[in-house]
């Protein structure tokens, strides 16, 4: 890697640091009316660590892509402050962001639709050499592709040659072109067939050993999630509700959110009886979510407190694990193991 | 066994005429619903699930031709003239599409098109048909029904309106009903509103229901048979239990082993399956999944040259597998 | 519905923002011309003083600026042009005065709509009627006979010149069939009959072109349409095929047609000019052409902006109906 990187990393290893953020987007509205906004992310702090992988769920809207994309420096936050390797980017633009764009690179959902299906691989992964200036080998090329399982004879073939599996990886090697610190996938295998998501799962763990890469992963299937997270923040309505380390999150969920999420998750144990805590009502609009705690309007737990001021993540248990509810739940001693421990 | 199969499907072949040849997405299917059951389909993108639903419907478009028995009812429904089938759509077999926005008509209410399939079947007046229409929005757990009645399909929201097109297929008491991935485009929380709302229907109505589904979770609670589809035919069939403890083809197994689950610390690696599925047709000869298998050395040639065939395996139901392999694979390192 | 109220206060402000806009641009290009209307005006021996006297009496001896002040205020209040005995009133709303035609442009074009109108709506109502009949039929005969004539006519409509097509069938079925009248107006309250039958050959001719565009339009949408998935609901439903392309399929192109359709009808409205030429209708297409040639400022300007008008009216039209026919449309 070149010097630029090694000499911004912080002692911390901060790779990347969202304080305060959040992100309002304007409605088209008429001069006359009330001006409205989708508050998609209503202030957070997130952080990213050197070598860890940061599953981030919950509900579709609840604003984990335009976290992502704030995280990218692909959008402008409205408030807060946006660090990578310990610079505060907030207020570049441009040329500026470059080096910064290659330490962060973004991995989309759509392999098909991120890819210009009039390029050839080989046109594809070059172009991010290029925003930087450098005229790649073909050897360097060679390399990217056997990176994520494939090899020099598909330099040649142009997207709609390949199976999804297959596109998502060549969207990942395009991504790992400028050796970047850390890579934000955004639901990069809810598109894929099971078998094929496994594939490109394993691969994200191996790219990890190798290159010590660390990971955003978006995703709404927390099962996904678990697979590769080491620590997991779950959001609701523009909001962090729960954060920790997610084997902690996943066997304890201290927030009544995190904890109906989970159990709603079906598991493929015929006749297994589950607990499960079915949420009514649905998701309320980002435009004008609830006063004081954001899920209180479907929270099984909710009392009058809860209206009044948002609850901030508090330690639950001590150390790391945080959640923003009055009344979090109690620790789960794995009283109840899962049925399926036996077939392991 | 307690109840007679309403639904049967037997030897079921779609082949489309393209301008690239025939592609044969339906190479002989067979399988069969009680009332009050629910036989889970699964299987790959393209295995061809959701033509072998249109084919049972008879909405396959014109370049489709379909071969093999569907009965319902013991009465034969291919061949039927267009008019005879449908009176049986909508109202002795429904539908239940994955995307609830795109199914519902944006330029009608909901209450006008749940009324519409109700009238279609019914002589009824528009008024009574629309008291219908609220009564089963109101039972499939829409708020103020009939307040919202009323309302477009884009003012719901994407629960809301699977629930709607859930009771635009319930509304004629059908005798089967198909749904083709109805939660796949809905959050987990909604989805387990969704599936919940099914259970109860059945449990009421003794409704028969083909579930098309990708997500094995969701088959494992709430199918009773599970068919699981390769490349347009059966690679394996039996009873949820069957497919989930004693798994005879590898498919099947590699399915299990590639879906990372949400109950148990995760493994190192999950299992995968290389390789991605074929296009229909273009295994001409032997097992269409050999490309892709890690026990075709075991058996050699035969995989290659000689189509398996589903044979009995042991388990409660009808467990069958189409793999040469004899016994059980083991579980993969 | 005070959305909706509001909308129309916002676009009636933006209509007339845009007319005073488009008033001022035909002002100013007018008087840029060399052509002088006072020339044309002031008659055989023009001597310098006469010409001036003409010059003073059409007010054009005041700056661009003055004139056009005093056209927006005869608007209003109406204008008198000259003083005394001579003078020429022109009532509000006063558009201008054609000194050439010597009748206020207002009178003008009141006389002239009818006839433009008659043979615009008629068209219209034709062309609709055959364009989308033909386009739904193309569409679900797709790939038949019947589908592959209609789009071939579309293509000999859409390419063919209107003013040949006009002055072809004013030759075979005016002179050598002598089977119906080749030009002249029959106003409808003195004889419907003959109203129609004088209008028969420019409807036809001006439809027959237009339909094809209409079939174009309305079996590339229908096609588009019929492959939704809540069409295929439909079936499923039970619906007969023909409940199935009447009340859901043809329902999601009205919103198209409706849009092309009151956008074309407008500016027809507005003057039907090759048409009206070649059927020698004194509609307002011909009032514009003849003002252009004679340099009649207070003509062009007077049915440019009422052409304007209408298609600005037509576009508002549309909106409404969008807000009807489109339940995801809200005007906010
Ligand atoms: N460019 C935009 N303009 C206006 N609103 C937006 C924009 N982008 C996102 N939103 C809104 O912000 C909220 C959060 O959106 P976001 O895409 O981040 O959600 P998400 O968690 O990624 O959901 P999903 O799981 O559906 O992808 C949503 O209400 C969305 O409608
Ligand atoms: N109208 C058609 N003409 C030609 N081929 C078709 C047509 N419809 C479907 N097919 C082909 O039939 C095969 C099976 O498609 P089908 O939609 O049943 O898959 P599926 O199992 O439902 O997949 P998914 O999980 O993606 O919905 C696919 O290979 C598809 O390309
Ligand atoms: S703060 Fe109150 S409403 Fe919010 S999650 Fe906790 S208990 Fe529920
Ligand atoms: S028949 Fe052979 S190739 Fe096919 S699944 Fe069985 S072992 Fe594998
Ligand atoms: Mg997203
Ligand atoms: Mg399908």
């Amino acid at each position: 890697m070149t010097e630029a990187s090694s000499k911004s990393a912080t002692p911390k290893d901060e790779l990347l640091r969202l304080d305060g953020v959040k992100k309002y987007f304007g409605l088209g509205t008429a001069p006359w009316q009330r001006s409205q906004s989708v508050k998609a992310v209503d202030g957070i702090d997130f952080v990213v660590r050197r070598g860890e992988t940061v599953g981030l769920v919950g509900e579709s809207g609840s604003g984990k892509s335009t976290l992502a994309r704030l995280s990218t420096r692909l959008l402008d936050p409205t408030a807060g402050k946006v660090s990578i390797g310990g610079q505060d980017v907030t207020k570049w633009r441009g040329r500026r962001l470059r080096p910064v764009r290659r330490k962060i690179q973004m991995v989309f959902q759509d392999p098909q639709a991120s890819l210009n299906p009039r390029q050839s691989v080989g046109t594809i992964l070059t172009t991010p050499f290029r925003a930087q200036g450098i005229r790649p080998t073909r050897a360097q090329l060679v390399e990217l592709l056997s990176q994520v399982g494939l090899s020099e004879e598909h330099l040649e073939r142009y997207p709609h040659e390949f199976s999804g599996g297959q596109r998502q990886r060549i969207g990942i090697a395009r991504a790992l072109a400028v050796k970047p610190d850390l890579l934000v996938c955004d639901e990069p295998v809810s598109a894929l067939d099971v078998s094929v998501q496994a594939q490109v799962l394993n691969l994200l763990a191996d790219l990890k050993d190798e290159l010590g890469l660390s990971y955003v992963l978006v995703a709404h299937d927390l099962a996904v999630v678990r697979q590769v997270a080491d620590r997991l923040a779950v959001m609701y309505l523009g909001t962090i509700v729960e954060e920790g380390p997610a084997a902690e999150v996943y066997s304890s969920p201290a927030h009544p959110y995190t904890r109906a999420l989970l159990s709603a998750v079906p598991v493929p144990e015929p006749g297994a009886v589950r607990d499960r805590i079915v949420l009514t009502g649905d998701v309320p609009t980002p435009i004008d979510p609830p006063s004081g705690c954001p899920f209180r309007t479907r929270c099984y737990k909710a009392e009058d407190v809860c209206a009044t001021t948002r609850p901030v993540l508090e330690p639950v248990a001590g150390g790391d694990h945080r959640a923003a509810c009055y009344f979090p739940e109690a620790p789960l001693e794995l009283s109840n193991p899962p049925l399926s421990e036996r077939t392991q | 066994m307690a109840d007679r199969p309403v639904l049967e499907v037997h030897d079921l072949h779609v082949t489309f005429r393209t301008e690239g040849g025939l592609v044969p997405a339906v190479a002989g299917i067979d399988f069969a619903v009680a009332p009050g059951k629910t036989l889970a389909i699964v299987g790959e993108s393209g295995s061809g699930k959701s033509v072998s639903s249109a084919a049972v419907m008879g909405l396959l478009p014109s370049n489709a031709d379909v071969k093999g028995e569907v009965l319902l009812d013991g009465r034969e429904l291919v061949g039927l003239p267009n008019d005879e089938l449908r009176k049986i759509r909508g109202n002795d077999i429904a539908l239940v599409f994955q995307d609830a926005l795109s199914a519902l008509n944006p330029y009608y209410s909901v209450g006008w098109q749940v009324a519409e399939a109700y009238r279609l079947h019914h002589d009824v007046s528009k008024k009574e048909a629309l008291e219908r229409a609220v009564r089963m929005l109101d039972l499939v757990g829409i708020p103020a029904a009939k307040a919202r009645a009323k309302d477009y399909p884009h003012e719901f929201s994407g629960g809301m309106r699977q629930r709607v097109v859930i009771a635009m297929a319930l509304v004629n008491d059908p005798k089967v009903l198909i749904a083709d991935e109805p939660t796949t485009a809905l959050d987990v929380t909604v989805q387990a509103q969704i599936m919940r709302l099914l259970e109860d229907v059945q449990t009421e109505f003794g409704t028969a229901l083909v579930l098309i589904s990708h997500d094995l979770g969701v088959v494992a609670e709430v199918a009773d048979d599970v068919l699981v589809m390769y490349a347009g035919r059966a690679a394996e069939h039996g009873s949820v239990k069957d497919l989930f403890y004693r798994a005879a083809h590898p498919y099947s197994l590699g399915l299990l082993g590639a879906m990372p689950r949400v109950d148990v610390p995760p493994r190192h690696r999950l299992t995968t399956i290389p390789g991605s599925p074929p296009s229909p047709g273009s295994v001409k000869t032997g097992c269409p999944f050999q490309p892709r298998c890690a026990y075709t050395e075991r058996v050699g040639e035969r995989c290659i040259t000689e189509r398996p065939e589903l044979t009995p395996r042991p388990g409660e139901g009808n467990h069958e597998a189409a793999c040469h392999l004899g016994r059980r694979p083991e579980v993969a390192p | 519905m005070p959305d909706l109220v509001w909308f129309l206060i916002r676009r009636l402000f933006a209509t007339v923002l845009v007319l005073l806009a488009l008033s001022l641009a035909v002002y100013l290009i007018f008087y840029a011309l060399p052509a002088d209307p006072a020339r044309l005006g002031c008659g055989k021996p023009c001597t310098p003083d006469r010409l001036e006297q003409a010059r003073h009496f059409m007010q054009l001896d005041q700056s661009t600026i003055q004139q056009y002040l005093a056209f927006l205020r005869g608007i209003v209040v109406g204008r008198t042009y000259g003083e005394g005995g001579a003078a020429v009133h022109c009532d509000a709303p006063c558009f201008g005065y054609s000194f050439p035609l010597a009748r206020p442009v207002t009178t003008l074009i009141l006389d002239r709509l009818p006839i433009t109108a008659s043979i615009a709506l008629g068209a219209a109502v034709i062309w609709l009627i055959v364009g989308v009949s033909l386009g739904v039929g193309a569409a679900l005969k797709r790939g038949k006979l019947f589908d592959k004539l209609a789009v071939g006519l579309a293509l000999i409509g859409v390419a063919s010149p209107s003013f040949l097509v006009g002055l072809l069938a004013i030759l075979v079925f005016g002179f050598w069939l002598n089977m119906v009248p080749v030009n002249g107006y029959v106003p409808f309250t003195e004889s419907p009959v003959d109203w129609a039958w004088h209008l028969i050959m420019p409807w036809l001719v001006l439809a027959a072109l237009s339909s094809a565009s209409y079939i174009r339009l309305t079996r590339a949408q229908m096609l588009e349409e019929m492959n939704l998935d809540h069409v295929t609901t439909a079936r499923a439903k039970g619906a007969g095929e023909r409940r199935v392309v009447l009340v859901h399929g043809l329902r999601g192109v009205l919103v198209p047609i409706v849009t092309i359709f009151g956008l074309d009808l407008g500016s027809l409205l507005g003057g039907a000019i090759l048409t009206e030429k070649v059927f020698s209708m004194q509609g307002l297409g011909e009032l514009l052409i003849s003002g252009v040639s004679q340099v009649d400022v207070a003509v062009v300007v007077g049915v440019t902006l009422f052409s304007a008008f209408l298609v600005i009216i037509a576009n508002l039209v549309v909106d409404l109906l969008h807000g009807v026919l489109d339940p995801r449309v809200t005007h906010g």
